[in-house]
C-alpha cells in the first residue's frame, strides 16, 4: 500500500454483550454503563468494551479461560433486572489497525461506506469482511480502527489481511486517491 | 442488490438470510396447515417478505420489495 498501516492486538481487552431484558428502555442501560465503551450490535444489545489489567489473557497459547476482571459497571448486580451480561472475553479476538492505510484496507474488505464523512470517530458497524462476521468501530482518532471477531477466524483473517495489504504490487499506481471516482 | 436495514443501515444481501413470504399467517386449524407450510404465491409486483439480518444485527426484518425490479419499497422491524 502506498501508505503504511500497523496491526497489533489488543490483549488486556474484558468484552461482554450486554442485551436488554424485555421492555426495559435501551437508554436505562446505556445511563447506568455511562463510563463503558459499548459498541450498539443491534437493538437493545451492545458490546462491552473495558480496558483490564492485568491482561485476561496473557502470553501466547492461551490456556483455560480465567474470569476477566470486567469493569465494575459491567457486573451483573449492576444491570440486575435491566440487562444480560455475558463474558465474551475468549470469545473475540480484537486488532487495532492504525496508519494513514488502515481506512483504505478496511474499505478493501467491507461492503460499508467507510469514507470519513459517513464513518467517522465513535462510528461502528456489524458486518462482514472476507465472509468472516466482525465488529469494526473506529477509535477516537482518525486513523485508528479496532476489529473484533471470533478468535477461531483470527487465522483466516490474517490471511485477508495480508493478501489485501499486498493487493498494490498488481496496481502499480500507489499514487492514485483510493477515494476519488475517477479513478 | 442492497437492503437497507432499520438498524444497520444499506447492507448487501450478503449478510441476510432470505424466508420468504411475510404474510402467511399460523392457522388454527389442522386442515389449514398445509397451506400455510407448503402453498406459496409467486407474486410478480410489491411483496412482504421476511429477511434475517445474520451477519449484522440478527434481526428479521419485513421488507416489501417489487419482484420485477427488485425496488425495495420498504424495511422495518416486524414489532
Amino acid at each position: 500500500m502506498a501508505e503504511p498501516f500497523t496491526i497489533t492486538e489488543h490483549t488486556n481487552l474484558a468484552l461482554a454483550t450486554i442485551m436488554a431484558r424485555k421492555g426495559v428502555d435501551p437508554a436505562a442501560i446505556e445511563a447506568a454503563l455511562a463510563d463503558t465503551q459499548l459498541i450498539p450490535t443491534g437493538p437493545g444489545t451492545w458490546l462491552a468494551v473495558s480496558y483490564c489489567d492485568p491482561p485476561p489473557y496473557p502470553g501466547e497459547g492461551r490456556g483455560p479461560v480465567p474470569t476477566p476482571d470486567l469493569d465494575p459497571g459491567l457486573r451483573r448486580d449492576t444491570l440486575k433486572d435491566l440487562a444480560s451480561v455475558s463474558d465474551q472475553s475468549g470469545g473475540y479476538i480484537v486488532y487495532r489497525f492504525s496508519g494513514p492505510a488502515a481506512r483504505t484496507l478496511l474499505q478493501r474488505g467491507a461492503f460499508i461506506d467507510l469514507h470519513p464523512s459517513v464513518f467517522g470517530p465513535g462510528s461502528s458497524a456489524v458486518t462482514v469482511i472476507a465472509h468472516i462476521g466482525v465488529i469494526l468501530w473506529q477509535a477516537d482518532d482518525d486513523t485508528s480502527f479496532d476489529v473484533a471477531l471470533f478468535r477461531s477466524f483470527a487465522g483466516s483473517f490474517r490471511h485477508w489481511v495480508e493478501a489485501s495489504a499486498n493487493a498494490h504490487d498488481r496496481h502499480p499506481d500507489e499514487s492514485r486517491d483510493p477515494w476519488d471516482p475517477q479513478v | 442488490m442492497r437492503i437497507p436495514c432499520p438498524f444497520c443501515g444499506n447492507r448487501d444481501t450478503q449478510e441476510f438470510v432470505y424466508r420468504g413470504d411475510a404474510s402467511p399467517t399460523r392457522p388454527d386449524t389442522d386442515e389449514a396447515m398445509h397451506d400455510y407450510v407448503y402453498l406459496r404465491d409467486n407474486v410478480a409486483g410489491p411483496m412482504r417478505e421476511h429477511w434475517y439480518h445474520a451477519q449484522g444485527c440478527r434481526n428479521w426484518i419485513v421488507v416489501t420489495r417489487d419482484t420485477r425490479t427488485h425496488e425495495i419499497i420498504s424495511a422495518e422491524f416486524p414489532r
